[in-house]
């Protein structure tokens, strides 16, 4: 600890703080322009000069100083006043100042200094920059003019997204921020850059002008896509969600988002939200009142007399999937009730509960930094997760953690410093994972205690088949690279394993998640900080969907048990809630038959998805932006969803709908309210004991999870390859999650329809350009795709992402792993 | 009995020499009043080519007390320029403080002298861009 005085007031700070930070722990404001608390001091803008007892005769930048023992500051005085009126001075001589266009205005650090400072006129005077302004762009408008050179965009690109979009060009009066070869934009629009920019120089274009910052209403809530957990702050005015804001204090990761949580927000007010209730007369629907639709819901269940199952998204809060589970359970009195949790979170749902007695990761995102080394299952993590991406290039960079990944596919992942990708043959993960534990158990690495652990001689028996050679031979890697992978796992200090999950992953399903557990547990490292494996769910409530149980009872059916039960007759009404499986679930044609054949198909949703179109009824129902809840996120952190806006036309929230079904069919009374719910959750669902709406605050609280370590063997089932053909992956795409983003103009405007990716080799033998048009054929169907190339796919193999409606991949993927294709030049 | 009648008869004086004078009413809406240079009648945009001079930097309907000022930005598909694409004022709410005039940074909005606003339906107070920008 270091001892200083600023401002005649004592402070003390960690050796490695600052002035600035001294002074800020001390309440004592400094003006900044270019410092970050996210970001390496930088002491560009000399906007922070204080005075230093011990240094005088200059004035002394606080933001890159260390602050050191005894040092006497002075924050503010005459000529530090003066000299930081300079700087705004020379600042605002090439600046426009047309701040009444700007929409940076009212929350621009220069415009705020600027009247703090009193810098009405201006003694010195020249021309104004006359640099291009880029309207190209459909996310990020870049206006050069008005920059003030503080370089946080191209910090932020370079130390935290890792990308590195932009840089200084020219020299001297010229110098300008620019992307290579001062062309244009050509990232990955994760907005971060528009976000730490303290002017108006980098802007949203989707906001462009739609209202000005202080006239919005600021509504602190949680994402609605992926697992992360991100939390989110939205523009909200005349009830409509208008756009992000950045607030660098909020949740673990700094305010940061992704491409879609930034600028995916766009589905909440879109015109294409279902306003009334819809019945189906005839081949056509029309619209009805929501008594009218509600009671036909309520007799049609009845009449099916049990026979009901019902598929719900893991993308409503735990109330309303706590009460869906009661209405099923106690209402219907059916079993048959799923989250895709067979496809998708068996690793939660099966494995987890096998090997370590309940349904949860054993360790939290926290971990990702602290850990020494990191094993992440498929460069996909960052595609499925950008912002965990972004937590991996922080611990990679700056904690020095060590990256490895076993992926199919190189990606983003595999050029951080450091990262070795073992791209192994698509579809042997499993034997991968069963070699590595062969490995450390017959070099006898394992941990001292992982012998008295249960299953521990049926797992030594279980891989005792996957030797190094074999298994080289299965996953196309060398058996010394298994094996020095291996025996650098278990060497490592801390451990850490990440494997995403999602519907595009039908290969990470428990027999892998059982393998990689198994691992963990052999060389020791569950409970322990910085160890362990974190499954990351791929939808926002992907981790409470498990936690409330939805899941099949035990004579209930699976997703796939319920899609057959439909097309067998055995389900005579379907009730979707969300659930969008006629895109995202294995087998359109299988899954589209089965909806039509299904007696009474109900589906409550926000659009008129390709589901919904085959329904009987439709019920609107309300965005994450109408509704009170939880979320419960990846690494089990509960936090907080805050109603933004009022309800868009008479759509309704699940939880309204779910409460009056449960009311009508056990004759209880109505939940009054999602707190109530969450009472209940609170003394019924193990984990949740204990947790309050009050106590859970605004960032959440890490639920806590008793852990039972256990092995259980896998045997790995290897896709084998069939001659001239090729593997198709599917997977998630950067701007998109599950088919929701579909509805959101940002993502659109950058990845608007389904592509199949080529290795660059592959596509020259095939003679495929940059968006020509490929049919790809399985067994299954066909379906035509744009063809896009890169750099990151190994010979033979191809990727697709599952997301959109429109060419949906499932056509062709009918849930293997690997599915293999034929590819042809389409005309 | 003279302490009771000068009064009277001061008083009486006074109103006889009103009779001559000019009158002070005036005899509206035949004659009509002269307006001071400051007068602050009913809003005018200024026009700059071919369509208001406001920039919709929403600083009026911010500044306006009775919140009266409905403005909404557009940009110009060519030059890219933000435009109101909508400049309302319910003169029924109207305080005529001027504040609105005051907050224009583009001296766009002003207050002409027209203060002659009476009208026989609610709907007719309600003022749009084109009703109060200036005619070419």
């Amino acid at each position: 600890m270091v001892n200083l005085t600023i401002d005649d007031k004592q402070v003390t700070v960690e050796k490695d703080a600052t002035i600035y930070d001294a002074a800020k722990s001390a309440g004592i404001k400094i003006p900044i322009l270019c410092h970050d608390k996210k970001l390496h001091p930088f002491g560009g803008c000399r906007m922070c000069l204080v005075e230093v007892e011990q240094m005088k005769g200059r004035l002394i930048p606080s933001c890159t100083t260390p602050a050191t023992e005894g040092m006497i500051v002075r924050t503010s005085n005459e000529e530090i006043l003066k000299a930081r009126k300079l700087v705004l001075e020379l600042l605002l001589l090439k600046h426009p100042v047309d701040c009444p266009v700007c929409d940076a205005a009212g929350d621009c650090d220069l415009q705020n200094l600027t009247y703090e400072y009193g810098v009405s006129k201006n003694p010195l005077q020249d021309e104004k920059f006359r640099w291009e302004i880029d309207y190209i762009n459909p996310l990020i408008e870049r206006d050069m003019n008005r920059c003030v050179h503080c370089g946080k965009c191209a910090r932020i690109c370079d130390e935290i997204v890792s990308f590195g979009a932009y840089t200084f060009i020219n020299r001297g009066i010229d110098a300008k921020m620019g992307t290579a070869f001062d062309g244009p934009l050509d990232c990955e629009f994760c907005g971060s850059c528009v976000s730490v920019c303290p002017v108006g120089a980098l802007l949203s274009r989707p906001f462009k002008f739609k209202a000005r910052w202080w006239s919005m209403q600021k509504v602190k809530t949680v994402c609605s896509y992926c697992g992360t957990g991100c939390q989110l702050t939205l523009g909200v005015k005349d009830n409509k969600v208008l756009t992000t804001i950045y607030d660098e204090n909020q949740g673990f990761h700094n305010g940061q988002l992704c491409t879609r949580g930034r600028w995916g927000y766009q589905f909440v007010n879109s015109e294409k939200r279902l306003t009334t209730p819809l019945i189906r007369k005839g081949n056509s629907l029309v619209e009805a009142g929501w008594d009218e639709a509600l009671a036909l819901v309520a007799s049609k269940l009845r009449e099916a007399k049990g026979a009901v199952a019902g598929l719900v998204t893991p993308r409503l809060t735990n109330e309303e999937l706590f009460l869906f589970k009661k209405f099923f359970t106690d209402g219907l009195g059916c079993e048959s009730i799923d989250h895709s949790a067979g496809y998708a979170h068996g690793a939660l749902t099966e494995a987890a509960v096998k090997g370590l007695g309940q349904g949860a990761s054993p360790s939290v995102i926290a971990d990702i930094q602290k850990t020494d080394l990191l094993l992440v299952v498929k460069t996909d993590a960052y595609e499925t997760h950008p912002v965990l991406g972004f937590e991996i290039n922080l611990g990679v960079k700056r904690q020095g953690v060590n990256l490895r990944l076993v992926s199919d596919k190189k990606g983003k992942l595999s050029r951080l410093p450091g990262a070795q990708t073992l791209v192994h043959t698509p579809g042997s993960e499993v034997t991968l994972f069963n070699t590595l534990t062969n490995i450390i158990i017959t070099e006898k690495l394992a941990d001292a205690g992982a012998a008295a652990l249960p299953g521990y001689e049926l797992l030594v028996k279980g891989v005792a088949g996957y030797t190094p050679e074999k298994g080289a031979v299965a996953t196309g890697l060398g058996a010394d690279e298994l094996t020095a992978l291996a025996r650098e796992y278990a060497a490592a200090e801390k451990a850490l394993i990440l494997l995403p999950l999602g519907l595009g992953y039908p290969g990470h399903n428990a027999t892998l998640a059982q393998a990689l557990l198994n691992l963990a547990i052999l060389t020791g490292r569950i409970g322990k900080e910085g160890s362990g494996v974190l499954f990351l769910g791929e939808k926002n409530n992907s981790q409470g969907a498990v936690d409330m149980g939805i899941i099949p009872g035990a004579k209930g059916k699976d997703a796939a048990g319920i899609i057959a039960g439909c097309a067998s007759g055995e389900i005579k009404a379907l009730y979707i809630a969300g659930e969008n499986p006629v895109v995202s679930y294995p087998d359109r044609k299988k899954v589209e038959a089965a909806l039509e054949k299904v007696g009474f198909l109900v589906v409550q949703d926000l659009f008129l998805t390709e589901t919904a179109a085959k329904a009987d009824v439709v019920l609107p129902v309300c965005s994450f932006a109408e509704k009170d809840g939880t979320f419960t996120s990846v690494g089990r952190n509960v936090q907080k969803v805050t109603k933004a806006i009022k309800p868009v036309g008479t759509s309704k929230t699940d939880f309204e709908i779910f409460n009056k079904l449960f009311a009508e069919f056990t004759g209880k009374p109505l939940y009054l309210s999602s707190q109530a719910v969450f009472a209940e959750i609170a003394e019924s669902v193990p984990g949740y004991a204990g947790l309050t709406w009050a106590k859970l605050g605004s960032n959440g609280i890490v639920r806590p999870v008793a852990l039972s370590p256990k092995f259980v063997p896998v045997e790995s089932v290897v896709s084998v390859p069939q001659p001239g053909k090729f593997a198709l992956l599917t997977g998630s795409a950067l701007n998109h999650s599950g088919t929701l983003s579909q509805y959101g103009e940002g993502p659109m405007m950058v990845c608007p329809e389904g592509y199949v990716e080529f290795g660059r080799d592959d596509a020259k033998k095939l003679g495929l350009i940059e968006k020509g048009t490929v049919t790809v054929t399985s067994d299954a169907g066909s379906v035509k795709l744009q063809v896009k190339l890169g750099n990151r796919l190994p010979a033979g193999v191809l990727f697709a992402p599952y997301h959109f409606g429109v060419n949906s991949i499932n056509t062709v993927a009918v849930g293997a792993p690997v599915t293999w294709v034929n590819v042809a030049k389409a005309e | 009995m003279l302490n009771v009648a000068s009064p009277l008869i001061n008083g009486l004086k006074i109103t006889l020499q009103h009779l001559f004078k000019k009158p002070v009413t005036l005899q509206y809406p035949t004659e009509r009043p002269v307006v001071g240079p400051r007068f602050r009648g009913l809003h005018a945009l200024n026009r700059f080519h071919d369509r208001s001079k406001c920039v919709a930097c929403y600083l009026c309907p911010t500044v306006c007390p009775a919140k009266c000022i409905t403005v909404e930005a557009a940009e110009d598909p060519i030059t890219h320029e933000k435009y109101a694409s909508r400049y309302d004022i319910d003169i029924l709410r109207c305080i005529f403080c001027g504040y609105c005039v005051e907050a224009c940074p583009v001296d766009a909005v002003k207050m002409t002298e027209n203060f002659e606003l009476a009208n026989y339906k609610r709907e007719d107070f309600a003022y749009t861009q084109e009703m109060l920008t200036d005619k070419k």
